[in-house]
Protein backbone atom coordinates (compact mmCIF):
# COMPACT_ATOMS: atom_id res chain seq x y z
CA UNK A 1 0.00 0.00 0.00
CA UNK A 2 2.78 2.36 1.00
CA UNK A 3 4.65 1.49 -2.15
CA UNK A 4 1.66 2.37 -4.34
CA UNK A 5 1.08 5.67 -2.57
CA UNK A 6 4.73 6.69 -3.00
CA UNK A 7 4.57 5.76 -6.65
CA UNK A 8 1.46 7.89 -7.17
CA UNK A 9 3.12 10.83 -5.44
CA UNK A 10 6.10 10.53 -7.72
CA UNK A 11 3.83 10.39 -10.74
CA UNK A 12 1.94 13.48 -9.59
CA UNK A 13 5.14 15.37 -8.96
CA UNK A 14 6.30 14.72 -12.54
CA UNK A 15 3.23 16.45 -13.95
CA UNK A 16 2.85 19.05 -11.22
CA UNK A 17 3.71 22.70 -11.65
CA UNK A 18 6.36 22.53 -8.99
CA UNK A 19 10.01 22.88 -9.74
CA UNK A 20 11.22 20.33 -12.22
CA UNK A 21 7.78 19.22 -13.38
CA UNK A 22 7.09 18.70 -17.10
CA UNK A 23 4.37 21.37 -17.23
CA UNK A 24 6.71 23.97 -15.72
CA UNK A 25 8.22 24.40 -19.16
CA UNK A 26 4.93 25.79 -20.45
CA UNK A 27 3.84 27.85 -17.49
CA UNK A 28 5.94 30.78 -16.43
CA UNK A 29 5.53 33.34 -13.72
CA UNK A 30 7.47 36.01 -15.61
CA UNK A 31 5.41 38.33 -17.79
CA UNK A 32 7.11 39.71 -20.91
CA UNK A 33 9.04 42.93 -20.21
CA UNK A 34 7.01 45.05 -22.66
CA UNK A 35 3.69 44.30 -21.00
CA UNK A 36 4.94 44.72 -17.47
CA UNK A 37 3.07 47.50 -15.68
CA UNK A 38 3.84 48.96 -12.29
CA UNK A 39 2.29 47.00 -9.45
CA UNK A 40 -0.11 48.87 -7.20
CA UNK A 41 2.26 48.97 -4.25
CA UNK A 42 5.00 50.57 -6.36
CA UNK A 43 2.54 53.23 -7.56
CA UNK A 44 1.57 53.91 -3.98
CA UNK A 45 5.21 54.25 -2.95
CA UNK A 46 5.93 56.70 -5.77
CA UNK A 47 2.82 58.71 -4.96
CA UNK A 48 3.79 58.86 -1.29
CA UNK A 49 7.32 59.97 -2.18
CA UNK A 50 5.92 62.67 -4.48
CA UNK A 51 3.62 63.85 -1.72
CA UNK A 52 6.50 63.97 0.78
CA UNK A 53 8.65 65.87 -1.72
CA UNK A 54 5.86 68.38 -2.31
CA UNK A 55 5.12 68.89 1.37
CA UNK A 56 8.85 69.23 2.11
CA UNK A 57 8.22 67.07 5.15
CA UNK A 58 11.88 66.90 6.12
CA UNK A 59 15.31 68.19 5.20
CA UNK A 60 16.71 67.06 1.84
CA UNK A 61 20.22 65.95 1.10
CA UNK A 62 22.05 65.04 -2.06
CA UNK A 63 25.34 63.52 -3.08
CA UNK A 64 26.89 65.66 -5.78
CA UNK A 65 29.92 65.08 -7.93
CA UNK A 66 32.19 68.11 -7.97
CA UNK A 67 35.71 68.20 -9.43
CA UNK A 68 36.28 64.47 -9.06
CA UNK A 69 35.01 64.29 -5.52
CA UNK A 70 31.66 63.31 -4.09
CA UNK A 71 30.11 65.51 -1.45
CA UNK A 72 27.07 64.89 0.69
CA UNK A 73 25.36 68.27 0.82
CA UNK A 74 22.32 69.76 2.49
CA UNK A 75 21.05 73.34 2.88
CA UNK A 76 23.59 75.69 4.42
CA UNK A 77 26.64 73.47 4.02
CA UNK A 78 30.11 74.84 3.35
CA UNK A 79 32.44 73.05 0.94
CA UNK A 80 36.08 73.74 0.20
CA UNK A 81 37.15 72.89 -3.33
CA UNK A 82 40.88 72.73 -3.94
CA UNK A 83 42.68 73.54 -7.14
CA UNK A 84 42.01 75.77 -10.11
CA UNK A 85 38.30 76.37 -10.64
CA UNK A 86 36.96 79.27 -12.72
CA UNK A 87 33.83 80.43 -10.77
CA UNK A 88 34.41 83.72 -8.97
CA UNK A 89 33.07 85.15 -5.71
CA UNK A 90 29.37 85.96 -5.63
CA UNK A 91 28.59 83.56 -8.50
CA UNK A 92 25.54 81.41 -8.03
CA UNK A 93 25.86 78.01 -9.65
CA UNK A 94 23.79 74.89 -9.97
CA UNK A 95 25.42 71.55 -9.20
CA UNK A 96 23.98 69.25 -11.86
CA UNK A 97 25.76 65.97 -11.26
CA UNK A 98 23.53 64.54 -8.56
CA UNK A 99 24.36 60.93 -7.76
CA UNK A 100 21.82 60.47 -5.01
CA UNK A 101 19.12 62.54 -3.38
CA UNK A 102 17.08 61.82 -0.34
CA UNK A 103 14.95 62.99 2.55
CA UNK A 104 14.35 61.41 5.93
CA UNK A 105 11.92 58.90 4.46
CA UNK A 106 13.14 58.00 0.99
CA UNK A 107 16.20 58.07 -1.28
CA UNK A 108 16.50 58.46 -5.03
CA UNK A 109 19.52 56.58 -6.32
CA UNK A 110 20.92 57.59 -9.70
CA UNK A 111 22.28 55.15 -12.27
CA UNK A 112 24.77 56.83 -12.18
CA UNK A 113 23.02 60.23 -12.11
CA UNK A 114 19.55 61.15 -10.96
CA UNK A 115 17.60 62.34 -14.01
CA UNK A 116 18.13 66.01 -14.83
CA UNK A 117 15.49 68.45 -13.66
CA UNK A 118 14.36 66.35 -10.73
CA UNK A 119 16.83 67.54 -8.10
CA UNK A 120 17.98 71.14 -7.89
CA UNK A 121 21.17 71.89 -5.95
CA UNK A 122 22.27 75.55 -5.95
CA UNK A 123 25.37 77.08 -4.41
CA UNK A 124 27.09 80.45 -4.00
CA UNK A 125 30.83 81.03 -4.18
CA UNK A 126 31.86 82.74 -0.97
CA UNK A 127 35.60 82.92 -1.04
CA UNK A 128 38.54 82.23 -3.31
CA UNK A 129 41.84 82.23 -1.52
CA UNK A 130 44.99 80.23 -1.00
CA UNK A 131 45.56 77.42 1.46
CA UNK A 132 48.19 77.53 4.16
CA UNK A 133 51.75 76.91 2.99
CA UNK A 134 52.42 73.21 2.76
CA UNK A 135 56.00 72.05 3.06
CA UNK A 136 57.23 69.17 0.97
CA UNK A 137 60.32 68.00 2.75
CA UNK A 138 62.37 65.20 1.22
CA UNK A 139 65.61 63.84 2.61
CA UNK A 140 67.64 60.73 1.94
CA UNK A 141 70.02 59.78 4.68
CA UNK A 142 73.76 59.48 3.91
CA UNK A 143 73.09 60.42 0.26
CA UNK A 144 73.59 64.19 0.37
CA UNK A 145 70.02 64.68 -0.84
CA UNK A 146 67.55 67.16 0.54
CA UNK A 147 64.72 69.14 -1.05
CA UNK A 148 62.36 71.55 0.59
CA UNK A 149 59.47 72.71 -1.56
CA UNK A 150 56.66 75.02 -0.53
CA UNK A 151 53.29 75.14 -2.15
CA UNK A 152 49.90 76.74 -1.67
CA UNK A 153 46.77 75.46 -3.37
CA UNK A 154 43.83 77.55 -4.50
CA UNK A 155 40.82 77.07 -2.27
CA UNK A 156 37.26 77.98 -3.22
CA UNK A 157 34.60 77.99 -0.51
CA UNK A 158 31.04 77.18 -1.56
CA UNK A 159 27.83 77.74 0.33
CA UNK A 160 25.03 75.34 -0.55
CA UNK A 161 21.87 77.42 -0.80
CA UNK A 162 19.24 74.81 -1.51
CA UNK A 163 18.71 71.14 -2.20
CA UNK A 164 15.26 70.73 -3.70
CA UNK A 165 13.59 67.56 -4.90
CA UNK A 166 10.73 68.10 -7.37
CA UNK A 167 7.49 66.19 -6.95
CA UNK A 168 7.80 64.52 -10.34
CA UNK A 169 9.42 61.22 -9.48
CA UNK A 170 8.77 58.59 -12.17
CA UNK A 171 7.90 61.21 -14.78
CA UNK A 172 9.64 61.13 -18.14
CA UNK A 173 12.95 63.01 -17.98
CA UNK A 174 13.59 66.10 -20.06
CA UNK A 175 16.90 65.41 -21.72
CA UNK A 176 18.86 68.53 -20.93
CA UNK A 177 22.25 66.97 -21.63
CA UNK B 1 54.76 76.61 7.90
CA UNK B 2 53.79 73.02 7.73
CA UNK B 3 50.98 71.11 9.37
CA UNK B 4 53.33 70.04 12.15
CA UNK B 5 54.27 73.59 12.98
CA UNK B 6 53.50 74.71 16.52
CA UNK B 7 52.36 78.12 15.41
CA UNK B 8 50.11 76.89 12.58
CA UNK B 9 46.76 76.76 14.23
CA UNK B 10 44.30 74.19 12.98
CA UNK B 11 40.71 75.14 12.24
CA UNK B 12 37.43 74.24 10.64
CA UNK B 13 35.66 75.78 7.66
CA UNK B 14 33.58 78.75 8.69
CA UNK B 15 32.01 81.70 6.96
CA UNK B 16 31.58 85.00 8.84
CA UNK B 17 27.98 86.13 9.50
CA UNK B 18 26.31 83.32 7.53
CA UNK B 19 27.74 84.78 4.35
CA UNK B 20 26.03 83.52 1.22
CA UNK B 21 22.87 82.25 2.91
CA UNK B 22 20.65 85.17 1.95
CA UNK B 23 23.03 87.12 -0.20
CA UNK B 24 26.75 87.38 -0.70
CA UNK B 25 28.76 90.25 0.82
CA UNK B 26 32.34 90.93 -0.25
CA UNK B 27 34.47 90.49 2.85
CA UNK B 28 37.23 92.91 1.88
CA UNK B 29 36.56 96.33 3.46
CA UNK B 30 39.69 98.38 3.06
CA UNK B 31 42.93 98.31 1.10
CA UNK B 32 45.88 100.58 1.83
CA UNK B 33 48.60 100.78 -0.81
CA UNK B 34 51.84 102.17 0.60
CA UNK B 35 54.60 103.03 -1.84
CA UNK B 36 57.53 105.33 -2.63
CA UNK B 37 57.38 107.70 -5.60
CA UNK B 38 61.05 107.41 -6.47
CA UNK B 39 62.40 103.99 -5.45
CA UNK B 40 62.60 101.18 -7.99
CA UNK B 41 61.16 98.61 -5.57
CA UNK B 42 57.79 100.36 -5.78
CA UNK B 43 57.79 100.39 -9.58
CA UNK B 44 55.25 97.56 -9.97
CA UNK B 45 52.91 99.04 -7.40
CA UNK B 46 53.17 102.47 -9.07
CA UNK B 47 52.30 100.85 -12.42
CA UNK B 48 49.30 99.18 -10.82
CA UNK B 49 48.14 102.48 -9.36
CA UNK B 50 48.52 104.26 -12.69
CA UNK B 51 46.84 101.63 -14.83
CA UNK B 52 44.42 99.48 -12.83
CA UNK B 53 43.51 101.20 -9.58
CA UNK B 54 40.62 103.31 -10.93
CA UNK B 55 39.08 100.25 -12.57
CA UNK B 56 39.49 98.31 -9.33
CA UNK B 57 37.80 101.03 -7.26
CA UNK B 58 34.94 101.34 -9.77
CA UNK B 59 34.41 97.59 -9.88
CA UNK B 60 34.33 97.25 -6.10
CA UNK B 61 32.23 100.07 -4.62
CA UNK B 62 32.20 98.28 -1.25
CA UNK B 63 35.97 98.47 -0.85
CA UNK B 64 37.70 101.61 0.47
CA UNK B 65 41.04 102.22 -1.24
CA UNK B 66 43.71 104.40 0.36
CA UNK B 67 47.00 105.47 -1.21
CA UNK B 68 49.86 106.33 1.09
CA UNK B 69 53.03 107.63 -0.55
CA UNK B 70 56.02 107.35 1.78
CA UNK B 71 59.44 108.62 0.94
CA UNK B 72 62.16 105.92 0.74
CA UNK B 73 60.08 103.12 2.28
CA UNK B 74 59.25 99.74 0.83
CA UNK B 75 55.98 99.06 -1.03
CA UNK B 76 53.32 97.40 1.11
CA UNK B 77 49.67 96.42 0.68
CA UNK B 78 47.45 96.10 3.73
CA UNK B 79 43.99 94.55 3.44
CA UNK B 80 41.35 94.68 6.17
CA UNK B 81 38.32 92.39 6.32
CA UNK B 82 34.83 92.40 7.79
CA UNK B 83 35.77 89.90 10.46
CA UNK B 84 38.50 92.22 11.72
CA UNK B 85 41.44 90.37 10.23
CA UNK B 86 44.26 92.28 8.62
CA UNK B 87 46.76 91.07 6.04
CA UNK B 88 50.08 92.86 5.58
CA UNK B 89 51.85 92.01 2.36
CA UNK B 90 55.25 93.19 1.17
CA UNK B 91 55.33 94.12 -2.53
CA UNK B 92 59.08 94.73 -2.80
CA UNK B 93 60.24 94.39 -6.43
CA UNK B 94 57.01 92.69 -7.46
CA UNK B 95 55.97 93.26 -11.05
CA UNK B 96 52.74 94.82 -12.20
CA UNK B 97 51.10 91.49 -13.13
CA UNK B 98 52.15 89.85 -9.85
CA UNK B 99 50.62 92.71 -7.90
CA UNK B 100 47.41 92.48 -9.94
CA UNK B 101 47.11 88.80 -9.05
CA UNK B 102 47.86 89.29 -5.36
CA UNK B 103 45.33 92.10 -5.04
CA UNK B 104 42.72 89.92 -6.77
CA UNK B 105 43.45 87.18 -4.23
CA UNK B 106 43.13 89.65 -1.37
CA UNK B 107 39.81 90.82 -2.77
CA UNK B 108 38.26 87.39 -3.24
CA UNK B 109 39.27 85.69 0.00
CA UNK B 110 37.43 85.98 3.29
CA UNK B 111 39.88 87.12 5.91
CA UNK B 112 43.25 85.56 6.57
CA UNK B 113 42.42 82.12 5.14
CA UNK B 114 45.98 80.91 4.87
CA UNK B 115 46.77 81.45 8.56
CA UNK B 116 44.91 78.29 9.57
CA UNK B 117 45.30 74.70 8.49
CA UNK B 118 41.89 73.29 7.60
CA UNK B 119 41.10 70.04 9.40
CA UNK B 120 37.95 69.32 7.45
CA UNK B 121 37.03 70.48 3.96
CA UNK B 122 33.31 70.49 4.61
CA UNK B 123 31.06 71.98 7.26
CA UNK B 124 27.52 70.80 7.91
CA UNK B 125 25.13 71.54 10.75
CA UNK B 126 23.19 68.36 9.91
CA UNK B 127 25.62 65.41 9.83
CA UNK B 128 22.85 62.86 9.37
CA UNK B 129 19.35 63.16 7.94
CA UNK B 130 18.15 59.58 7.78
CA UNK B 131 19.74 58.83 11.16
CA UNK B 132 23.14 57.28 11.76
CA UNK B 133 23.46 53.60 10.89
CA UNK B 134 23.69 51.07 13.67
CA UNK B 135 23.89 47.27 13.53
CA UNK B 136 20.17 47.15 14.41
CA UNK B 137 19.03 49.40 11.55
CA UNK B 138 16.76 47.54 9.11
CA UNK B 139 16.69 44.43 11.33
CA UNK B 140 13.59 42.41 12.17
CA UNK B 141 11.74 43.79 15.19
CA UNK B 142 11.40 40.18 16.30
CA UNK B 143 14.96 40.48 17.52
CA UNK B 144 13.82 42.88 20.27
CA UNK B 145 11.86 40.24 22.14
CA UNK B 146 13.95 37.19 21.31
CA UNK B 147 15.65 35.31 24.12
CA UNK B 148 19.34 35.20 23.29
CA UNK B 149 21.22 33.01 22.50
CA UNK B 150 18.74 32.00 19.85
CA UNK B 151 19.21 29.42 17.11
CA UNK B 152 17.46 31.55 14.50
CA UNK B 153 19.42 34.75 15.15
CA UNK B 154 22.62 33.04 16.11
CA UNK B 155 23.04 30.92 13.01
CA UNK B 156 25.87 31.77 10.70
CA UNK B 157 24.30 31.95 7.26
CA UNK B 158 26.64 34.54 5.86
CA UNK B 159 29.36 32.18 4.67
CA UNK B 160 28.90 30.32 1.38
CA UNK B 161 28.54 26.51 1.57
CA UNK B 162 31.91 24.83 1.60
CA UNK B 163 32.80 22.13 -0.93
CA UNK B 164 32.65 19.44 1.79
CA UNK B 165 29.20 20.59 2.82
CA UNK B 166 28.01 20.59 -0.79
CA UNK B 167 29.29 17.04 -1.30
CA UNK B 168 27.58 15.89 1.90
CA UNK B 169 24.27 17.41 0.80
CA UNK B 170 24.60 15.82 -2.64
CA UNK B 171 25.29 12.44 -1.09
CA UNK B 172 22.34 12.68 1.27
CA UNK B 173 20.00 13.70 -1.53
CA UNK B 174 21.18 10.75 -3.62
CA UNK B 175 20.66 8.34 -0.75
CA UNK B 176 17.16 9.74 -0.23
CA UNK B 177 16.41 9.27 -3.93
CA UNK B 178 17.65 5.64 -3.80
CA UNK B 179 15.34 4.87 -0.91
CA UNK B 180 12.37 6.38 -2.78
CA UNK B 181 13.10 4.40 -5.92
CA UNK B 182 13.26 1.25 -3.93
CA UNK B 183 9.88 1.94 -2.43
CA UNK B 184 8.45 2.82 -5.84
CA UNK B 185 9.40 -0.52 -7.38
Amino acid sequence: MAMIRAGLQRFASVFGNGQGGILSKFITNLAPVENKSLPETTKDVIATCNKLAKEQASRNFAIVHLLGKQWRVTDGDLLVVEGYWPPNIGDEIRLDKVLLAGTKDFSLIGRPLVQSGLVDVTATIISKGLSHTRTHFKKKRRKQFMRVNFQRAQQTILRINSVEIGDKINEAPNNAF
Amino acid sequence: MSASNLFMKPGFVRAPLQNGVGRYVCQLQRVVLKFCKTHGASRGLRDFIEQDLVEFAKGNPGVVVYLKPRRHRGPVVVAEYLNGERIWMNMHNKTHSEITKWIETLRTQQGDVSATRLRKYQYTAYPSIQGPWSPFTFREPELNTAELPDVKFGENNRLPTSATEQLRLLFERQRLGDGQEKTAE
